[in-house]
């Protein structure tokens, strides 16, 4: 490599990585809103008495 | 669903036009003659800071159009434009100091016209957040959408005032990329910018698909709390 | 009443109140003078001659004060609840922004006619009152920027909480061009011959700062206060 190259190979990394911290931390966002999606349905089984699998096992 | 449609598409092409900038960059457009390779930060460089500049004239735009409609997804679109645009911002002047770094040797040169008017720009709408996190609701976006217009109206302030400043103290200013370069480096110009547009928009729509299933979430939340 | 009667009115009752408690004023003048000591202090450790630097120092000093100023410009009416007869009022949002304006434009004059001529003691070289007048010209300018770009942005910081942390966080980064274009037209006529085309551009810069605050102000003031 010639002289300098550190830095753009540096400079790109930096723009990949922050980049895709910034993918990751929407894909949080979108684990999260699952999540809760999930703890949702499993309180509307409860509610509704129904005691199937995976009510039950989901709410140990 | 469109948005989630939208933002499938432009996820492919911002990744597609991503990885042939990215190629172009490194392997196909010639060694600068002056700067030789260090001039290649350039590409993504510049790129990025008019795709950063396209995100606040959008979140400027959102929050014109919030004032109008009182429409709340026109502040999630203010507000996730102002979060990437601000990403990228950071991003240009981290790119900008290490080629500073590579070029004159120093990290940081206050007199370098680019390099000081993004850092006012980072403070400007680093300040958004702030400004966000301390009202809530109707305020929250109304605050927030007028505060996106007045930043919108100090960029070019800090870039004139830099440049103005600039001028008197040296005369020569640094331009980014001068126009008289060959087309064998324009063409890859052109196309790293398409792929920082295209991944503004990707990054924005996969927010907006996010914002919007927890907003429905939020509603479902508290009909289920009042049944 | 007619617009320019209900504005005249609410200039008046702020000037009526400061001369009265003389609250504000006087702070803004001891904060300016004992800002300045400390700079000096903080930079003159080493045996620089700091006499380059003094005109800036005075900028950044007046834009601190300037913060403090702007800060206090409404703790009378939200402490009193004046704001809520006046938003129940029938005048106008333009008008309100204009007397608020008026007021921080005129405390910055009165602050300035005792800091600029006692500072300007140390570094304006060769006659002294030439230098003075023209820097006096674009001070007034810059006390246009910071009372219009103030009034808006101590409107959206007043009912938010951490309303003093907030205000100098959004004010203070759209000051920099303020601050970058008023020091650039006092060092330009203050180190002897005047450089009457730098002074000129400072000064347009300004004015074209005011322009575009007071065109951001009018289109959004509305929406500030909207509750």
């Amino acid at each position: 490599m010639s002289g300098g190259a550190q830095y753009v190979v540096a400079a790109y990394a930096v723009i990949w990585f922050l980049v895709l911290a910034y993918v990751v931390v929407l894909g949080a966002r979108t684990a999260r809103v699952g999540r809760q999606v999930e703890a949702i349905t499993r309180m509307l089984d409860r509610r509704e008495g129904r005691e199937g699998d995976d009510a039950a096992g989901g709410a140990d | 669903m469109p948005g989630e449609r939208a933002a499938l598409i432009w996820g492919v092409v911002a990744t597609i036009l991503v990885v042939i900038s990215t190629i172009g960059v490194f392997l196909v457009a010639p060694e600068d003659a002056d700067q030789g390779v260090i001039q290649r930060i350039f590409y993504f460089h510049v790129a990025i800071a008019i795709a950063s500049l396209v995100a606040f004239a959008v979140a400027c735009v959102a929050g014109i159009l919030y004032l109008r409609t009182r429409n709340a997804r026109w502040d999630d679109v203010g507000e996730a434009s102002i979060r990437i645009g601000l990403l990228f911002s950071v991003l240009v002047v981290i790119t900008g100091s290490i080629w500073a770094k590579a070029s004159w040797g120093t990290w940081w040169v206050w007199t370098d016209p680019r390099l000081v008017t993004y850092l006012i720009v980072v403070l400007i709408y680093a300040a958004y957040f702030v400004l966000r996190s301390s009202a809530e609701d109707d305020r929250r976006m109304r605050y927030s959408a007028i505060y996106a217009i007045a930043g919108f109206a100090s960029v070019p302030l800090s870039f004139y005032s830099v440049r103005v400043a600039e001028s008197f103290v040296h005369p020569v200013v640094f331009t980014g990329s001068g126009a008289n370069m060959p087309g064998s480096m324009l063409i890859w110009f052109v196309v790293s910018q398409a792929a920082m547009i295209a991944l503004f928009i990707a990054l924005l729509e996969v927010d907006l698909v996010g914002r919007r299933s927890e907003r429905a979430l939020r509603r479902l939340a508290l009909r289920l709390e009042n049944a | 009443m007619s617009r320019r009667r209900q504005l005249a009115a609410l200039v008046r009752k702020d000037l009526r109140l400061e001369l009265r408690t003389r609250e504000t004023i006087v702070a803004m003048v001891l904060f300016a003078i004992v800002m300045m000591a400390i700079l000096q202090f903080g930079f003159g450790t080493r045996d620089d001659d700091l006499t380059r630097f003094v005109g800036g120092l005075m900028w950044v000093t007046l834009a601190f004060t300037a913060v403090l100023g702007v800060g206090r410009s409404y703790v009378a009416e939200r402490e009193q609840r004046v704001l809520d007869g006046l938003l129940v009022s029938p005048v106008p949002r333009v008008v309100m922004l204009g007397a608020k304006a008026i007021a921080i434009f005129l405390y910055m004059t009165a602050v300035e006619v005792i800091v600029i001529p006692l500072v300007g003691v140390f570094f304006v070289q060769g006659p002294y009152w030439d230098a003075i007048g023209w820097i006096a010209i674009a001070a007034l300018l810059a006390n246009a920027c910071i009372a219009l770009s103030g009034t808006l942005f101590s409107g959206l910081a007043l009912f938010t909480r951490a309303r003093d942390l907030i205000l100098p966080v959004l004010f203070l980064p759209a000051l920099v061009p303020v601050v970058i274009a008023a020091a650039g037209a006092t060092h330009a006529v203050a180190g002897g011959p005047h450089d009457m085309s730098e002074w000129r551009g400072y000064c347009l810069f300004l004015l074209a700062y005011a322009i575009l605050f007071s065109l951001v102000s009018v289109a959004t003031y509305d929406a500030v206060f909207d509750d």
